[in-house]
């Protein structure tokens, strides 16, 4: 695995930005891939073995990214929408599986460590680069029976929605009133149609 | 080589084994560090395996040698899962000793077309067991499990389970419930008159909830078969999926409550049950809306109709006359203390 100096490099550079979620993500990464026996995660065959369940969409998702290797186009990352700022990281050939969860108990620490840095935001990012994996994480060995449906590979499974005719891949169709739907015609979605946008009125969305 | 005409197994050196699967999981012990398996069983032998293979000590590799016709357990598992789950259905990617536990991938309820899952076990070589259909199933809940029953099945009978079930398709799914709009009737004179506090709005209301239901209204009534028709239609005319009665549906000349919804204007009345708590039970629906009125039975014990037809309205279903009289095999409650359900018979014909 290649060091943290160049690993956040990389890692601020996909992302955009250094801040101290990047910092904190780097290193839970690297402390996950070191737990699962990991060293090229990245890299083929290492790329095969590993699963990463991330728990919030912010700046430590993109670090984690970066130094696994984990897409969510490869299925080999998994968005948990639980607003928790931890990761997952399974490895599929021995089973063994981390969740990591960055302690809030660490940003008290920080000004202890950086006492000389007065913005509280660059302290954070020095203190998380040099802060004890113990002071900055929690790591429980934890279990993950990933479903076949979830897993990385070509797609195995499909289903036409009975009412809106679209195909739901991975088993993400639901049973509801004996129908088999797409969960946009079972629960409604995050969108509204705008009435009139793809039709004659408007050819520019016309395809 | 060594092979006998019937057997899918043979021992091959292992200079000689480069592209074959092996049988049986390969034990790598390392003293003092470590001891695991450094090939797993159905493992295909590369070049680059060898010289691990050799420091193991390993001359000979027991492997596999499948004809055309011949699929592996682990192969066989996959595709009659995959068959098998319906919507709401997963399952693990790895199987374990040749099986494959089916989940529930989301809360509902569990149905299993039963006549086709007994045709499917008609099958040779392959087995798949469930727990009852109709049941209250949590995400995660095991659902049944399936296996090739030999280590390496026929493609033949492989192929017929896979295709009954795919025509059967879905012979197991979870139905997700409907979050139904109920209104709830609490009829009784003495509960009216306030001789005795009503325990029945807490009771439908928690079981409801469960479910992800919500009581949006609630009123007493007295024994008045008028009034209990009024407020019927009153509420059959706003937004409600489901009426709820309690009270007054024994034989009890006060006893109006059946009297009262039948004068309401359903399209569809069916009144009794074949289970014990919950015979004097009534079911009706108009287009749009269901009523049930639960006997007073439901009062004293914890588990009654109440819990085996509430689950199948608010999946969708219609349940009728027939379905009422089928509850019958395993419609009689033991009162067990504690309570089990639904870990028990009750309530699990087919």
């Amino acid at each position: 695995m290649q060091d943290f100096d160049t690993l956040l490099k990389g890692a601020a550079k996909a992302h955009g930005h250094i801040c101290p979620g990047q910092v904190v993500g780097v290193r839970m990464a690297m402390l996950g891939c070191r737990l699962l026996g990991l060293d090229t995660p990245s890299a083929m065959p290492q790329i095969k073995k590993i699963i990463v369940y991330v728990e919030m969409d912010r700046c430590a998702t993109d670090a984690i990214a970066h130094v696994t290797g984990v897409k969510l186009g490869r299925r080999s990352l998994k968005f948990i929408d639980n607003g928790i700022m931890a990761a997952t990281f399974v490895n599929l050939e021995t089973g063994k599986a981390f969740r990591i969860v960055s302690t809030e108990t660490a940003r008290d620490l920080a000004p202890g460590l950086m006492p000389d840095i007065a913005d509280r935001h660059a302290q954070q990012l020095e203190a998380y680069k040099i802060m004890d994996d113990r002071d900055l994480f929690t790591v429980d060995e934890v279990r993950v029976d990933v479903p076949a449906s979830d897993m990385p590979g070509p797609t195995r499974f499909k289903a036409t929605c009975t009412r809106c005719g679209i195909i739901v891949r991975d088993k993400k169709e639901v049973f509801k009133n004996n129908e088999i739907l797409c969960r946009p015609c079972a629960f409604g979605s995050y969108f509204k149609p705008v009435k009139g946008s793809i039709n004659e009125e408007n050819p520019q969305f016309a395809l | 080589m060594r092979k006998t005409p019937s057997s899918p197994f043979k021992t091959v050196p292992v200079d000689q084994a480069v592209g074959m699967t092996l049988a049986h999981d390969m034990t790598e012990v390392i003293p003092g560090k470590s001891k695991g398996p450094a090939f797993k069983k159905g493992h295909k032998v590369t070049e680059g395996d060898l010289c691990r293979l050799m420091r193991m000590g390993k001359n000979n590799l027991y492997i596999l040698d499948l004809d055309e016709n011949q699929v592996h357990e682990d192969e066989a598992v996959f595709e009659l899962a995959s068959a098998l789950a319906g919507p709401g259905v997963e399952f693990s990617a790895e199987p374990r000793e040749g099986k494959l536990e089916l989940r529930a991938a989301y809360p509902g309820l569990f149905k299993v077309d039963v006549d086709a899952l007994v045709e499917f076990n008609m099958i040779q070589d392959v087995m798949c067991a469930s727990i009852h259909t109709n049941t209250c199933v949590e995400k995660g809940q095991s659902l049944a499990a399936t296996r090739a029953i030999p280590l390496v099945i026929d493609r033949h009978h492989l192929e017929h389970a896979v295709g009954l079930a795919r025509a059967a398709y879905p012979i197991l799914s979870v139905a997700v419930y409907n979050p139904l709009k109920i209104r709830l009737i609490i009829v009784g004179n003495e509960v009216y008159d306030g001789l005795i506090q009503d325990r029945f709005q807490e009771i439908v209301e928690q079981k409801t909830r469960a479910l992800g239901a919500e009581v949006l209204e609630t009123c007493i009534l007295p024994d008045d078969r008028e009034r209990i028709s009024g407020k019927i239609n009153e509420y059959l005319d706003k937004d409600t999926d489901l009426i709820i009665t309690t009270g007054g549906m024994s034989v009890d000349p006060d006893d109006v409550t059946k009297e009262g919804i039948e004068g309401a204007g359903f399209e569809e009345v069916h009144y009794s049950s074949a289970v014990l708590p919950g015979a004097m039970f009534l079911l009706g629906y108009t287009r749009r809306t269901a009523i049930m009125g639960l006997p007073a039975c439901g009062l004293y014990h914890k588990t009654t109709i109440f819990d085996l037809i509430l689950p199948r309205l608010m999946a969708g279903e219609r349940p009728g006359k027939r379905d009422l009289a089928s509850l019958c095999h395993g419609g009689l409650c033991l009162n067990c203390t504690p309570c089990r359900f639904p870990d028990c018979p009750f309530g699990k014909s087919a």
